[in-house]
């Protein structure tokens, strides 16, 4: 098991260094010269060459990747081209404020869910499976865009039962978070209830679940004990590969009501060109993703001992 | 028909209840801790909407928006309208543009009266407000804002002209000081942190305390426009030495508010300076007495307690705020315009029902012009008066402004907009209008009839968003109408400079925004002098309007500049360097309690003016 997971650690170092490499050339070859939009058109060759030696763009582009390699192990990206914070004190806040975006809504959002796919799942073929099947499917072919402007018109602007938009620290924050809670709600549950009934679907056609009521178990036992744990796996796959985005939130809740998370800090970063926290940020959800790949397949052996690392 | 039994066997084995008291467990656990506000709920918290005050609270309250984050509050390094909203309401400058007068007049702000100009024509004298304090901050003895003096406007201006502090707006003043330039020069020798006060500037002439004067290079009318701008706000010396770089995020100025509460991605809160030194103004313009905006007239400033900004950066959630009340006033963007506003027969603008009851809207002509500029360098659009002449002809303005700005641009028939002096309305100048016969008779001349034999066109666009595609297919299509084809190189903005500095480019589009409201910061755009890489992009060179250009350079308003600006104004239209010239409209929404309101477009978003009468709604009905 251990052996596994330095394995796969070190599988990752040449995925992480892969895609860093690929961000810095992207950035390097295409993007636009971030001394020279900084201090504009009229700066003086001193003022840009100044500015290129203090963000280290004057030194050789292997040495700039290297720079960078460094930044990617310390955690440290260095400063904002745009308002010279440090990137590492921004992605902290933001990622904080995401997670209290997003989390709530994940876990709450993955029981309720996976508790209405069993209950269609089990009435499959029923008016109720038809009907249900038809509401998620439509609400799944909605645009999230169009969830949160109709959301926020209706039941903010017209009925007042949320605020419009604004975000607070600490417990004042709640009433703010709640019209987002809610709409991540609505938009995940169409994709997932889908997902998670296809997987119940599976598993009650089993044998091992007509074996278990041969057995005289009970239906809860049966449902819990024995599909539930056999579930898992797709379910588990599902939930993991999401955890990345709960970190970067939910770009246009963000956006929208004006939540100050790293999904906004990262559009943000795109309008202005603000390429450090867009390179940080491309080099974390990879490096994000390749770790919860990682936890998922730990998981797998976690809920199913039939699965061996090795 | 397999699938079928399996159905039938499965409902068999799993108790209903089972799963329906599982599937509802886990719906009540989630609602119950995620719960729906009440009355009482989400609109009772303190959030960055910043829309809720205490009950009771006497305080008056004006709820902004801002639409970015600002990226630096050092009023020297401050490049985005978001920091300028900030900066002019923490800082002062030493003139500013009277409020309410137009055309835009200078008037004093941190001086006891304008500067009087001396006998030798280019020397002012100055003398600044007495007992004129900085705010409290702790980079002050004991934490208490000491007293403005010249050293601090000195101070101010030196760190302005420093070239290690700021590279991007030093040519607003360059050139216009004695000795400026040349302490420019120096200090790109020394590094950061100079000593300002061990150098001196032959052109700034202490006094004592309270009283400097400044030595122009020339007798100069447009030398003191500087004096008003932002970047010129006053600072002290000891928050810049305090702060260091943060002083990008620790403004202290003398200003009519101080940050009270400070959050980039949040709410700014604004306090009231109590000891503020400015009052409202006496006088306006024509029907600004009717419209009651003089009825504080002389009266202290600022009028509002608090200001709240918090950070909405899409205008969809900040419009529906707005309309609730929770913000006080708001631009109108194109998508909100065409729902809410419109222009009638005789080209006024209205809000449409129920909004024209609800609300309040300025219109303000904008101080920028729009247009598109053949590179006069370039050999087959450079030798071609005729080509110049027919495409000018064949773009149609009035329709662009129709169909691509919902109505909201005014054709320029010359460079300079509407409210500034020395506009087409001054100088008595018609705009040609669009003639499409007329414009392939003049393809004709160019030795392209009906396009024949002309090459394609290249129109460079300085970002590839939606509106500059747009923009550009109706250029495409009206000049396809007499045979001319063009094609759009879409690029990013460094790119788009590079290619104006280079020359390498046949037509582009760009426009120019007022430093300062006078018709010289327009005509320059054409002077040759000016050829990139200054402004004059079109690398136009024409010796007749250099000469009225010079002739009306430093004059005061008067008949005979009016008469060349009109001769320029002749010529630019004849030799056609530049085509599709507009205006912008600026368009903005706000509450019926905020008193005060008028558009300035010199001096952006001044609150200090504004005043919260009776009848704020509740924010939460």
């Amino acid at each position: 098991m251990l052996q596994y997971v330095i394995r796969r650690l070190l599988h990752m170092i040449p995925i992480v260094i892969g895609v860093a490499l690929l961000v810095f050339l992207l950035f390097t070859s295409v993007g636009e010269d971030p001394a020279l939009v900084a201090l504009g058109q009229h700066a003086t060759p001193e003022a840009l060459a100044d500015l290129r030696a203090e963000w280290g763009l004057d030194k050789a582009l292997p040495l700039q990747f290297i720079d960078f390699l460094g930044q990617i192990i310390s955690f440290d990206y260095g400063r904002s081209f745009n308002t010279n914070e440090k990137l590492s004190d921004i992605f902290g806040a933001g990622a904080l404020i995401s997670l209290s975006l997003t989390v709530l809504p994940y876990f709450f959002g993955a029981l309720t869910n996976i508790a209405i796919a069993m209950l269609i799942a089990f009435y499959r073929g029923s008016l109720l499976d038809r009907v249900s099947t038809a509401l998620f499917v439509a609400g799944m072919s909605i645009s999230y865009l169009v969830y949160i402007i109709a959301f926020q018109y209706v039941l903010a602007f017209e009925f007042g039962w949320f605020p419009i938009n604004g975000y607070a620290t600490g417990w004042d924050g709640v009433p703010y978070l709640l019209l987002p809670w809610i709409i991540i709600l609505v938009v995940t549950a169409g994709p997932e209830i889908r997902v998670y009934r296809t997987v119940f679907l599976d598993e009650t056609k089993a044998d091992y679940v007509r074996t278990a009521f041969a057995k005289g178990l009970g239906s809860g036992r049966v449902l819990f004990k024995h599909i539930l744990k056999n579930a898992m796996i797709p379910i588990l796959t599902n939930m993991v590969i999401g955890i990345p985005f709960l970190i970067l939130g939910a770009f246009l809740l963000e956006r929208f009501f004006s939540i100050p998370g790293l999904g906004d800090i990262l559009i943000t970063a795109i309008n202005t060109g603000d390429f450090p926290i867009i390179k940080g940020l491309s080099v974390l959800i990879a490096i994000a993703y390749s770790f919860f790949n990682l936890l998922t397949d730990l998981l797998y052996a976690f809920v199913d001992p039939r699965v061996q690392l090795s | 028909m397999k699938s079928l039994a399996l159905k039938r066997r499965t409902s068999a084995y799993l108790e209903p209840r089972a799963v329906l008291a599982t599937s509802a467990m886990a719906l009540v656990l989630c609602l119950g801790l995620t719960g729906c506000g009440g009355e009482d709920g989400p609109d009772s918290g303190e959030g960055t909407a910043g829309t809720q005050s205490a009950p009771g609270d006497a305080r008056s309250v004006f709820y902004g928006r801002r639409a970015s984050a600002h990226k630096n509050l050092d009023p020297v390094k401050q490049f985005d309208q978001a920091s300028s909203e900030i900066i002019m309401n923490v800082y002062d400058t030493i003139l500013t543009y009277h409020y309410l007068n137009r055309p835009y007049e200078l008037m004093p702000l941190l001086l006891e009266e304008m500067p009087e100009k001396q006998a030798d024509g280019v020397t002012y004298s100055f003398t600044l407000k007495r007992g004129v304090h900085f705010s409290d901050d702790a980079c002050f003895a004991g934490g208490v804002g000491r007293e403005l003096t010249v050293d601090d406007v000195f101070y101010t201006l030196k760190r302005f002209a420093d070239a290690n502090v700021n590279s991007k707006s030093y040519m607003l003043i360059a050139g216009f000081v004695v000795g400026l330039d040349e302490f420019r020069e120096k200090t790109r020798g020394l590094g950061q942190g100079i000593d300002y006060a061990a150098h001196d500037v032959a052109g700034l002439i202490r006094i004592d305390d309270y009283n400097f004067q400044i030595r122009f290079t020339s007798d100069n009318p447009l030398a003191l426009y500087p004096l008003a701008a932002q970047v010129l706000s006053i600072v002290p010396v000891e928050a810049v030495d305090k702060y260091g770089v943060d002083f990008a995020n620790h403004p202290v100025g003398t200003g009519p508010y101080t940050i009270k509460e400070y959050s980039r991605r949040g709410t700014i809160v604004l306090a009231k300076n109590p000891n503020y030194h400015e009052r409202y103004p006496t006088s306006g313009a024509d029907g600004d007495e009717e419209m009651g905006l003089l009825a504080d007239a002389g009266k202290q400033l600022p009028f509002i307690d608090e200001i709240r900004m918090p950070l909405i950066e899409e205008s969809q959630p900040a419009m529906l705020q707005f309309r609730k009340g929770q913000i006080d006033w708001i631009g109108i963007d194109k998508d909100n315009f065409t729902k809410m506003a419109y222009r009638d027969e005789s080209g006024a603008f209205h809000l449409k029902a129920p909004f024209d009851e609800q609300f309040g809207m300025y219109v303000e002509p904008g101080l920028g012009t729009e247009f598109l500029g053949f590179n006069m360098d370039d050999k087959l659009l450079g030798n071609n008066k005729a080509l110049r002449q027919a495409i000018a002809l064949a773009l149609d303005v009035e329709e662009y402004i129709k169909i691509l700005l919902n109505d909201r641009g005014l054709p320029l028939a010359t460079v300079v907009p509407h409210p500034i002096a020395g506009s087409e309305r001054d100088i008595g100048f018609e705009r040609r209008g669009v003639d499409i016969e007329a414009a392939r008779q003049k393809l004709v001349e160019a030795g392209y009839p009906g396009g024949e034999g002309l090459p394609e066109l290249v129109i460079e666009y300085r970002a590839s968003t939606k509106d500059a595609r747009q923009a550009f297919e109706f250029i495409r299509y009206e000049l396809a109408s007499i045979g001319i084809r063009v094609k759009a190189n879409f690029q990013t903005f460094s790119a788009f400079l590079k290619r104006i500095e280079t020359g390498n480019f046949q037509i582009l589009t760009f426009g120019w925004a007022a430093d300062f409201p006078d018709a010289e910061n327009f005509y320059q755009l054409l002077y040759s002098k000016n050829r990139t890489p200054g402004p004059n992009h079109a690398n136009f060179d024409n010796a007749e309007y250099d000469k009225h250009y010079l002739a009306s350079r430093f004059m005061v308003n008067s008949t005979e500049r009016y008469d060349h600006f009109r001769r320029m104004s002749e010529i630019v239209q004849e030799e056609v360097p530049i085509v599709l010239r507009y205006g912008t409209l600026r368009f903005g929404l706000y509450q019926h309690w905020i008193g005060n309101m008028k558009r300035n477009i010199m001096i952006g978003k001044p609150y200090k003016y504004l005043r919260v009468t009776e009848g704020r709604k509740d924010p939460s009905t």
